[in-house]
């Protein structure tokens, strides 16, 4: 890097606050997307002035600004694929305010999703869209990816939860967003165009999130089914059934199978096992909407039907979905998790074309998903050391992307487009919808410095 | 593939395995301070997949990550693909020590085992008033910080076995010198045959140490063997302690720090606590605990090489006494104990103790 560049970042952000070591550009080359470059610098700014400050100074120089929290994309989002400046905004972790009576909580971008959720706990309040990395992402990155979780069939995504937003723009302006008010129809809804941006548009500097009254019971049932078909079926009857579950998912076979290869738990090997969740305030409440749920399991030929008595019983029945994710990650050296969604009626099809694929480039693709809202995640673990194997997976992708699209559903549910995702880009987007979105990139960042290269938006 | 280092060949497949996925930045106590992603394991395991590409080399500039890790295993418990990075930091420490890149206090630990008994080179035995290599039923195995750092908590530890009438004796012991495994070097085999020689000589039938790394070394390292081939049974004085009742009790409201050499890598959690809740109904558990517990800072020879950091780590601990409510907190290794204390804010009016320092105050006030 420059040295007169170098030097004025750091009296922007201090000494201490700037970092090209060998090491940090290593640790900031990567995320946990199959994707990689180093940067040239790393900052780790406190507050939103030096963020300014940075972007004026990025914006006159041409030097690309890639902000960054906990570097848990799936998609390549935080890759700086140009080099240029990692903006690491973990050391802006702070909770400004936690305000009950208005229903809402205002943050620093770098504030870790559990702490939030265990400073709304005593009020007896929390902010629904949990992603799978929960225990480490910042919210700030939540907010650039429109982060979902398995609460989204009944409490949404993230974009259903911001209200505000702090954004430095490119060139050095600050940017306020949105209101503190619960409905607010003032002017074009800037918010919205930020959340799920990932990073390419502006830098979230303060978020104001909406947050929920948390139901304090759950009851949790288990059931498995011989036929995806007959899973499926069940799927869109509970989902019509005036019954919204607060979580239901799904295991597939692959899924299953892979369990058992890897460890003593002995699962059924069955098509499908589905986990379905109610939450309320009382027991009548939430066993009333369960026992709906498991007369459509048995309308639908579920094998086993197990409902839980109690916080253990509950934690066996999640056994097979939340165990998935750590035994498929150890059979080989990369892993790939996928991220799709079709119409929830279009679930068993897709799970069929999965499995046809998987088969056809002999591929393994176990795949779970929350079948209450039609977003799966095949994931994929191969070894990236043997480039036939690796051949097989990018065909086996292409055509896992087409059949989305044939089925009417959308790319990316939760991960985001960023790098891993912009060779199908076509499929779902025609040119009008690329050229509008391209020219909302170029009125906020004309020089093309924030998070280049992402999105598909470069021609 | 063969590498061009040690590490490579028995922890290739490891290191390509971690996804990146990034949840070890949760539970990193060095991350947790400085939040900076180049010291938790993702951050050690990218630079060493540059090292097994040839793109960087072991060198000098990778010393402040690779021997900043305190070993304490909280990474591999989260990791969900099985990743054991303080077993690759080990090995990658002896590569960088054979390359010549080592940094300066490790080297030092080094040549202080080489012409002295105890890692801080003290000539003169702690005499701690008891009998040494006699005949007994046990053997009681200091530490080099229960003798030279924290004795006033062995000498508490001596009078409970002595108020317990256990038949026992001290050795002239050395130091077990496992610590040197985590910082680049080989256990020193002149210390371990002094200390396997000494113990075998007093016919005893197990070994008490008062320093849970030093138990998992005599249980865990070759060069120890020869107590396990003479049935000498090890067990940590936490261990032996469970099955005492000593008919005291506190109404102090008590937390208990899971040390990391003795909780994730031995898996003694309920021993220390059934000791605990005998004495003290009043017990809190601090937010992380078990499994999760957070480290004090002091291991993988941080404490010695990144001093600052490691008191910081020891800080955010002791915030979790506060946040618990605890007046007392107890431990069950010399090193966690110095540690915290050297950390402990005046304002912080806690007191921090091993479970039988602890103990044997009770006794006295009882008497």
């Amino acid at each position: 890097m420059d040295t007169t560049i170098k030097q004025s970042l750091e009296e922007i952000v201090g000494e201490e606050n700037f970092s090209d070591s060998l090491i940090d550009l290593i640790a900031y080359s990567k995320d946990a997307s199959e994707h990689h470059h180093r940067p040239d610098a790393a900052l780790w700014p406190v507050n939103t002035e030096q963020i300014s400050a940075i972007m004026k100074l990025a914006n006159r120089e041409k030097l690309p600004v890639v902000p960054r929290g906990a570097g848990t994309s799936l998609a390549g989002l935080a890759v700086p694929e140009q080099g240029g400046i990692i903006l690491d905004l973990g050391r802006m972790d702070k909770i400004i305010e936690i305000n009950i009576e208005d229903r809402l909580a205002v943050v620093q971008p770098g504030v870790i999703y559990a702490d939030l959720d265990r400073a709304l706990s005593p009020y007896g309040f929390f902010f629904p869209p949990d992603p799978a990395s929960g225990s480490v992402c910042t919210l700030g990155g939540n907010v650039a990816t429109n982060a979902g979780g398995i609460k989204g069939a009944k409490y949404g995504t993230t974009k259903d939860y911001v209200l505000a937003l702090e954004v430095v723009l490119p060139d050095g302006r600050v940017l306020h967003t949105g209101s503190k008010c619960m409905k607010s129809v003032s002017g074009y809804d800037l918010t919205r165009l930020f959340v799920g941006s990932e990073g390419t548009l502006g830098v979230v500097t303060e978020i104001t999130f909406k947050i929920n009254p948390k139901p304090p019971l759950v009851s949790t049932a288990m059931a498995t089914f011989e036929k995806l078909e007959d899973a499926g079926r069940a799927v869109n009857q509970i989902m019509y059934s005036g019954i919204i579950p607060s979580a239901l998912e799904i295991v597939d076979q692959q899924t299953l199978i892979a369990i058992n290869e890897n460890t003593d738990l002995g699962l059924p090997v069955v098509e499908a096992l589905l986990v379905a969740e109610t939450d309320g305030h009382t027991k009548e409440e939430t066993e009333f909407q369960m026992q709906k749920i498991i007369s459509i399991f048995k309308s639908n030929n579920a094998t086993t039907v197990k409902h839980a008595e109690g916080k253990e019983e509950a934690e066996a029945l999640w056994t097979a979905r939340k165990s998935s994710y750590g035994v498929v990650a150890r059979i080989n050296n990369n892993l790939l998790v996928e991220d799709l969604a079709v119409p929830m009626s279009k679930v068993p099809d897709m799970l069929r074309a999965i499995s046809d694929i998987a088969g056809k480039h002999d591929v393994k693709m176990p795949t779970v998903g929350h079948v209450g809202d039609g977003n799966l995640h095949p994931v994929i673990c191969f070894d990236g050391t043997d480039p036939d194997e690796v051949k097989r997976v990018q065909e086996a992708s292409t055509e896992l992307f087409e059949k989305v699209i044939e089925l009417g559903g959308t790319l990316t549910g939760e991960h985001g487009i960023g790098l891993a995702k912009i060779p199908f880009m076509g499929l779902e987007h025609d040119e009008i919808s690329m050229d509008i979105m391209r020219s909302i990139k170029r009125l906020f960042d004309p020089d093309n410095i924030l998070n280049p290269g992402k999105m598909g938006l470069e021609e | 593939m063969e590498g061009k280092y040690e590490f490579e060949k028995k922890f290739r497949d490891q290191v390509l395995r971690c996804s990146s996925c990034g949840f070890c930045r949760a539970v990193c106590p060095v991350f947790g301070l400085t939040k900076r992603p180049a010291f938790n394991a993702r951050g050690k395991m990218l630079v060493l997949k540059e090292v097994m590409d040839g793109n960087i080399e072991l060198d000098d500039q990778l010393i402040e990550t690779l021997f900043q890790c305190t070993t304490c295993a909280s990474c591999s418990e989260q990791c969900p693909s099985g990743v054991q990075p303080p077993e690759i930091m080990k090995q990658v420490r002896k590569d960088m020590v054979h390359k010549g890149s080592c940094h300066p206090v490790f080297e030092g630990m080094n040549q202080i085992l080489q012409e002295h008994t105890n890692i801080y080179a003290e000539d003169e035995p702690e005499d701690f008033e008891r009998a040494r290599n006699k005949k007994a039923e046990y053997v009681f195995f200091i530490g080099c910080v229960g003798s030279y750092r924290e004795d006033e908590a062995t000498m508490a530890t001596l009078d409970i076995l002595d108020h317990l009438k256990v038949d026992y004796t001290l050795i002239d012991e050395v130091c077990c010198s496992g610590a040197l495994e985590d910082v680049g070097f080989e256990i020193n085999g002149r210390l371990a045959e002094k200390n396997v020689e000494l113990i075998l000589e007093t016919g005893a039938k197990a070994v008490i140490t008062g320093c849970p790394y030093c138990s998992r070394t005599f249980n865990g390292k070759p060069q120890y063997q020869g107590l396990k081939d003479a049935g000498v049974e090890i067990i940590h004085i936490s261990q032996f302690l469970k099955d005492f009742d000593l008919g005291v009790k506190t109404d102090k409201a008590v937390t208990y720090h899971d040390p990391c050499d003795l909780g994730r890598h031995c898996d003694i959690y309920e021993e220390p606590r059934e000791t605990i809740r005998k004495i003290a109904p009043n017990f809190v558990e601090m937010r992380h605990n078990r499994a999760d517990a957070l480290c004090c800072g002091a291991g993988g020879g941080v404490r010695g090489a990144f001093a600052k950091n490691s008191i910081a780590m020891a800080r955010r601990r002791l915030e979790e006494v506060e946040e618990a409510g605890a007046e007392i907190v107890l431990t069950e290794c010399n090193s966690c104990v110095h540690n915290l204390n050297n950390a402990k804010l005046r304002a912080q009016k806690f007191k921090i103790y091993t479970t039988s320092q602890f103990l044997w105050q009770l006794l006295e006030e009882q008497d």
